[in-house]
């Protein structure tokens, strides 16, 4: 287990510096080493740490140990072949984690991204249709069975496309200097966790490492099926170019546009996952 | 229930009122115990405000009345998201949502701002509202099913809740905590005193996790 929560957290930290790398190259920059992210850890882990004296200091430092403790139950969830209910809790979960950093530092620009984590909860929805999606074509969501329906009746993102998109766009709601990264735009200098900083921030970076990993693995998992280690760090890669493209091409949309597009895409998911639960 | 979630881990039934933990259960209660913890250990943030159109800021103090009133509500409000998380009957399910409707309100409503009043008021009457669907739904549960165990209705030896149950159910849990009325309680969490104020939104999150599986389920 501790070697498989290593290569996540290391690969993870490694997507996330191709992700600053891609699109910076997309917009004709040069753009941070790969291993920036991991190098971040590392500078972190080490420099002057304290707890502000306006935070609440219990929460300030209890929702660090809580952002890596329930990204490293997902992964577990993901090896073990666990429910996606349980993933999709945890998901659901990150937002409080989210909230929490924001407030709990008594920082303005900090509380202003926990705000804005809260009323882009929409963004979660279409995690929730794509999971009743994928529970009505396989009657399951145990996600070793899951695999096993993709190995005897082909791959879910040809079977139902659009929960795969479904649950592409909510990866893409995660993403950093994505168009709906409103909780960490820059009016508000580093959103929710501005005041995180040394050892805080490195777990936070650990966290980021965590989730991007197990929501790349997760996709291909539940869409694509079980494939040799080297191919689906391979297709996690692909699927984060990609990501990249996207947030280098988009401008980040205001909270308000940002949530509505969320709610027009939740939208158009419940009445796909409408017409499924009918056809089946 | 297998499918969705794996296997019970433990029953402890009274007849129809029973309690269990599933995986997906345990882990929602164990995040509600974890956060409650941190309401009894934690002291209230103090909120940095700037003055407009100036440099000058100053910091927001929460008065020691104010802070044990939330903390108690905060307390009460994640025991009543523990009930709900282990609740293994539709009856106490709702019983506890309602509880951690009406404990929101009061975790925000010691908050002397004009603002932030205004919109626990709101928030209370949709929560109030929202208990009509919520009780209706547990309701029409037991009458079209005879039984209230939600163990039951998901081994098949009780026939399945109609759709419209589980639809006021969820109804009923939105009303109380979830979106679309959700974004009404940003106003909410402008309110200093961090530690309280996240126990509204996880236990709205907590509360909405739950009913997702006992609509899959039932």
């Amino acid at each position: 287990m501790l070697a498989e929560l290593l290569l996540a957290v290391v690969y993870g930290l490694l997507l996330l510096g191709i992700h600053r790398k891609v699109i910076a190259r997309i917009q004709k920059r040069p753009g941070p080493p790969i291993w920036q992210e991991v190098l971040h850890i590392l500078k972190f882990s080490f420099k002057t740490t304290w707890v502000p004296a306006t935070a609440s200091g219990v929460l300030f430092v209890g929702v660090v140990i809580i952002a890596i403790a329930i990204w490293t139950a997902a992964l577990l969830v993901v090896i073990a072949g666990g429910s996606l209910m349980i993933l999709f809790g945890i998901y659901m979960l990150h937002k409080i984690v989210e909230h929490g950093f924001g407030l709990s530092s008594g920082s303005p620009y900090g509380k202003f991204g926990g705000v804005r984590s809260v009323i882009s909860a929409a963004s979660e929805i279409p995690l929730f249709v794509s999971v009743s999606v994928i529970a009505l074509f396989t009657g399951t969501l145990m996600i070793d069975e899951i695999v096993a329906f993709e190995g005897a009746n082909g791959p879910l993102l040809l079977l139902a496309p659009p929960a795969a998109i479904a649950m592409y766009l909510v990866i893409l709601s995660k993403m950093p200097f994505g168009p709906f990264s409103i909780v960490e735009s820059k009016e508000l200098v580093s959103g929710y966790k501005t005041e995180h900083f040394g050892i805080w921030r490195a777990g936070l970076e650990v966290c980021n490492g965590l989730k991007t990993f197990v929501l790349l693995n997760a996709f291909v998992l539940v869409f694509i099926g079980a494939l040799p280690l080297w191919l689906l760090l391979l297709l996690m890669l692909a699927i984060l170019v990609s990501l990249s493209f996207v947030c280098a091409l988009t401008p980040m949309l205001s909270p308000f546009d940002s949530v509505t597009v969320q709610m027009i895409i939740t939208g158009l998911m419940l009445v796909y996952a409408i017409v499924v639960w009918v056809m089946i | 229930m297998i499918e969705l979630e794996g296997a019970p881990l433990f029953t402890l039934e009274f007849g129809d009122i029973l309690v269990y933990f599933t995986p997906y259960t345990a882990s929602l209660f164990l995040l509600a115990l974890l956060f409650t913890a941190i309401v009894v250990l934690s002291r209230p943030e103090r909120q940095v405000e700037i003055l407009f159109g100036t440099d000058a800021c100053y910091a927001k103090d929460t008065s020691i009345e104010e802070l044990r009133f939330r903390r108690f509500m905060s307390i009460a409000c994640g025991l009543a998201t523990m009930g709900a998380m282990v609740s293994g009957d539709v009856f106490d399910y709702t019983l506890f949502t309602a509880l951690v409707g009406v404990t929101n309100v009061g975790i925000v409503a010691a908050v002397k701002s004009r603002h932030v009043q205004n919109a626990a008021f709101q928030y209370g009457i949709v929560a109030l509202a929202g208990t009509l669907p919520l009780f209706g739904g547990a309701a029409i549960v037991v009458a079209s099913t005879g039984t209230l165990s939600i163990l039951r209705l998901a081994g098949g030896t009780a026939p399945g809740a109609p759709l419209l149950a589980k639809a006021l159910l969820t109804l009923g849990v939105m009303g109380e905590g979830m979106a679309p009325f959700y974004a009404a309680k940003a106003e909410m969490f402008r309110a200093p005193g961090a530690p309280y104020v996240i126990m509204c939104s996880l236990s709205s999150l907590l509360i909405f996790l739950r009913v997702i599986e006992v609509v899959l389920v039932i």
